[in-house]
C-alpha cells in the first residue's frame, strides 16, 4: 500500500511536469521567467559566492599542505580545478539552490494554493501550470547552470588567492598545471551537464511539493522540509550515476 | 435561447463514500440573482466548482448556455471560463501583484487591449467598488472587506455573463456587508449579469435574491422566492429560514444516547 | 521602477555567468583563441604501451607537441598501434624520429616521448614511426634481472 501511494505520487509529479512544460514557452512568458530568474537565481548569488570562496580556499589549503610534502605544489591548481569543475561546483551549487530557492518555491506555490490563488486563476481561464509553475521551472533550469559557472570561477580564484598569494605557491605552476590538464568539454562541459540535470530535479521536486501539499500549516512545513531532503538525496544519487555515465570509460 | 442560463439535471457527486449531491436538479434564470443556501458542509462551494468545471460530477449534466460543462475538454473549459467571474471566499488576490494589476490581470491574459484602454477599464471597475484610490496598494495592505471588493472588481473586469459569489458576506463587519450587498445588487442591475450566490447569511441573502434554493443532505429541500420560502410549510425550511438551533436538522452530530455513552464510560473505568 | 531593478539584476546575473564561462575557458582550461587548430596525425607501433591512454601528451625535449588520439591493438602482430595528433604543419619531424613510452615522475601518467632524428626526409600526415621502444614494465625488468643473475 505504501508503495502504491508512492507510485501514485510519482505519477502525479510526472503529469505535473508534462502538463506544465507542454508547449514551448511563448515570447510573452519571457517577462515571467525573468522575474523568477531574479527570485531564484539573482537572490541566491550571495550564498553561492560566499560558499564558493570558502570551499575554494579550504581545498587549496588542504591540497597545498598535503602536496607540499611531496614537493608537488604545482599540482594544487589542477587538483583544485578538477575537483571543483567535475564535482563540487555542480553538486554544492545544486544543494545550496535546493535549500535557498527550492524551499522558497515550495512555500510560495503552497501558499498560493492555500489562499485559493491557483483556483481563482483557473476559474479565470488561466492555467496555473503555465502561468505559475512553468516559468519557475524554466527559471531554475536557466539559473542553476549560471550559478554553477559563478561558483566554479569564484572557487578557483579563491583557491588561487590562498595557494598563490598567501601560501606562496608558484603562480606559473599553479595556472599552467591547471591549463595543461583541464579540458573544456571533459571537465567544464560535463560538469555543466550535471548541473542542468540537478536543476531539473530540484525545481521539479520543489514545485511538485508545493502544488501537491495539503493546504494546511502543517502540510506546508512538511512539504518545504521534504523539498530539501528529497532534492538533496536525488542530487547525490544522480551525481553518482552521472559520474558513472560521463566519466565511466575505465 | 432559454430563459435559464444554467440547467443542472440529476447531478450526483460523491466525496469518498459520502454523497455531497444526490440527484439534484435546478435551473438558474438569466439576469437574476439566485442564491444557494444551506447549512455549512452541504457542498455549496462544491456546486460552484462543478459549474466552473473544476470538479467533475459522478452523474448528471450541467448545461451552461446549452453546453455541458462536464464534457468540455481543457481548452473549451478555459475558453468558457473567460465568460465567468468568480468571487472566492478568501478573495484570492494575487499577492505578488498590486491592486491595479490584479484587476488588470484577466484583461492582460485574455485580450489584446492597449495599455491606455486597460488603464481606463481598471479605473472604472475600481471606481465601481469605490477603491479607485487604492490602486497602488498591495493586497497585504487591504482590509478583508476591501480585498473582497477588489476581488469583485477583478471578477467583473471582463464583463462576464455569470458571476458566482462564494460566501461573499462571511467574516465581514456590518458596514462592509452592507456595501457588498449594495454592490452585488447594483452590478446585477447595471450589467444585467446573472448572479449566483452561495451563502448562509439569511438576512443579507433574502434582501437581494430573486430566487433561493435551500440544500440539505445532498438534496434541494426548498426552492422559490424569499416570500414563498418564508411561507413554506416544510419544517426544515422553516428551521433554516428562522435560524432555529434544533429541529429536523439536528443540533447533535449522530451519536449514541448520552446516558449510555457516559454510563458506558464509567463501567469501562470500573472494570479497568 | 521596481520592474527595471529586476531586469537590470537579471541582466547582470546572466552577464556574470557569461564572464565566468569565458574565464573558465581561457584561464582554467587554457583554451587559446589565437591558437591555430591545425594538426596532423602519425602512427607508431609499440610492443607494450603499459597504460598509455587517449589524450596523453606527446612531447619532444619535454615540450608538449601533440596528443595521443587513438589506441588500437593489432592482433596479427600482437602489438599496439598508437595514433598521435601533432600540432602544426607536417614537415617538422624526420622519418627516423624515435618514439618511446615514458612515465611522468615515478608514479605519474604515461606519455609518448619523441626523439629527434637526423634524416633529411620528413614525416607526412598518416606516416608511421618505425623507431619505437615500448614502456619499461617493472615486472619484466625484475624478471630479466633475475635471469641474468642465474647465468
Amino acid at each position: 500500500m505504501r508503495f502504491l501511494a508512492w507510485l501514485e505520487a510519482l505519477g502525479r509529479a510526472a503529469l505535473l511536469w508534462v502538463n506544465a512544460m507542454r508547449g514551448l514557452p511563448r515570447w510573452s512568458d519571457v517577462k515571467l521567467v525573468g522575474r523568477q530568474i531574479y527570485n531564484v537565481g539573482f537572490l541566491s548569488l550571495i550564498i553561492i559566492v560566499l560558499s564558493a570562496f570558502s570551499i575554494g580556499a579550504v581545498l587549496a589549503l588542504q591540497f597545498y599542505t598535503q602536496l607540499a610534502r611531496f614537493g608537488a605544489e604545482d599540482a594544487v591548481g589542477l587538483g583544485l580545478a578538477l575537483v571543483v569543475l567535475r564535482e563540487l561546483g555542480p553538486v554544492v551549487t545544486a544543494l545550496l539552490f535546493a535549500g535557498r530557492a527550492g524551499s522558497a518555491l515550495t512555500a510560495e506555490i503552497g501558499l498560493m494554493k492555500t489562499t485559493e490563488q491557483l483556483s481563482s486563476m483557473e476559474m479565470m481561464g488561466v492555467d496555473p501550470l503555465h502561468r505559475i509553475v512553468a516559468p519557475r521551472i524554466w527559471a531554475g533550469i536557466i539559473s542553476v547552470p549560471i550559478l554553477t559557472l559563478i561558483f566554479n570561477i569564484v572557487a578557483i580564484y579563491g583557491g588561487a588567492l590562498v595557494a598563490v598569494d598567501w601560501l606562496g605557491a608558484d603562480p606559473g605552476g599553479f595556472w599552467s598545471g591547471m591549463q595543461d590538464v583541464v579540458q573544456l568539454w571533459e571537465d567544464l562541459g560535463k560538469g555543466m551537464i550535471k548541473s542542468v540535470v540537478f536543476a531539473v530535479l530540484v525545481t521539479w521536486v520543489a514545485v511538485f511539493q508545493g502544488y501537491d501539499s495539503p493546504p494546511t500549516a502543517e502540510g506546508m512545513s512538511m512539504a518545504t522540509t521534504r523539498t530539501v531532503v528529497i532534492s538533496s538525496v536525488l542530487i547525490l544519487a544522480a551525481d553518482f550515476l552521472l559520474t558513472l555515465v560521463l566519466y565511466g570509460d575505465f | 435561447m432559454s430563459d435559464n442560463l444554467i440547467e443542472i439535471s440529476h447531478l450526483t457527486f460523491f466525496r469518498g463514500e459520502r454523497a455531497i449531491f444526490d440527484d439534484i436538479s435546478l435551473s438558474i434564470p438569466r439576469g437574476k440573482i439566485t442564491a444557494i443556501m444551506g447549512p455549512s458542509g452541504t457542498g455549496k462551494t462544491t456546486l460552484l466548482r462543478i459549474i466552473g468545471g473544476q470538479l467533475r460530477p459522478d452523474r448528471g449534466r450541467v448545461l451552461v448556455n446549452g453546453t455541458d460543462v462536464c464534457r468540455m475538454d481543457r481548452h473549451q473549459l478555459f475558453a468558457f471560463r473567460r465568460n465567468l467571474g468568480m468571487l472566492f471566499q478568501s478573495s484570492a488576490l494575487f499577492t505578488d501583484l498590486s491592486v491595479f494589476e490584479n484587476v488588470a490581470f484577466p484583461m492582460r491574459v485574455h485580450t489584446k487591449l492597449g495599455e491606455e484602454t486597460i488603464r481606463d477599464i481598471v479605473l472604472m471597475k475600481l471606481n465601481a467598488v469605490g477603491l479607485r484610490g487604492a490602486r497602488d496598494l498591495s493586497p497585504a495592505e487591504l482590509s478583508g472587506g476591501m480585498a473582497r471588493r477588489v476581488a469583485l472588481a477583478r471578477a467583473i473586469s471582463l464583463d462576464p455573463d455569470l458571476i458566482m459569489y462564494d460566501e461573499p458576506f462571511t467574516g465581514q463587519d456590518p458596514i462592509a456587508m452592507g456595501v457588498l450587498v449594495g454592490l452585488i445588487k447594483q452590478l446585477n442591475q447595471a450589467l444585467g449579469t446573472t448572479s449566483l450566490l452561495v451563502s448562509h447569511d439569511i438576512h443579507e441573502t433574502v434582501s437581494i435574491a430573486d430566487q433561493i434554493f435551500i440544500l440539505a443532505d445532498g438534496r434541494v429541500i426548498g426552492a422559490g422566492t424569499p416570500e414563498e420560502l418564508r411561507a413554506s410549510p416544510s419544517p426544515r425550511v422553516q428551521q433554516f429560514m428562522h435560524g432555529l438551533p434544533d429541529g429536523p436538522v439536528p443540533f447533535h452530530y449522530p451519536a449514541d444516547d448520552i446516558a449510555f455513552d457516559i454510563m458506558g464510560d464509567q463501567q469501562a473505568g470500573r472494570s479497568a | 521602477m521596481r520592474m527595471r531593478t529586476v531586469e537590470i539584476s537579471v541582466g547582470a546575473f546572466v552577464l556574470a555567468g557569461l564572464i565566468a564561462l569565458v574565464l573558465l575557458a581561457i584561464q582554467v582550461s587554457g583554451v587559446s583563441l589565437t591558437q591555430s587548430e591545425q594538426s596532423y596525425s602519425i602512427t607508431a607501433r609499440f610492443d607494450d604501451i603499459a597504460g598509455l591512454r587517449p589524450r596523453a601528451k606527446v612531447s619532444m625535449a619535454g615540450v608538449t607537441i601533440g596528443r595521443v588520439r587513438d589506441i588500437a591493438v593489432d592482433m596479427e602482430w600482437g602489438d599496439a598501434i598508437v595514433t598521435m595528433e601533432i600540432f602544426g604543419e607536417p614537415g617538422s619531424l624526420t622519418t627516423d624520429t624515435g618514439a618511446k613510452i615514458l612515465t611522468e615522475g615515478i608514479l605519474g601518467a604515461r606519455y609518448v616521448g619523441l626523439l629527434p632524428g637526423g634524416d633529411d626526409e620528413k614525416l607526412g600526415a598518416g606516416d608511421e614511426i618505425t623507431e619505437t621502444q615500448g614502456a619499461l614494465v617493472l615486472e619484466n625488468l625484475i624478471g630479466d634481472f633475475l635471469t641474468s643473475l642465474g647465468d
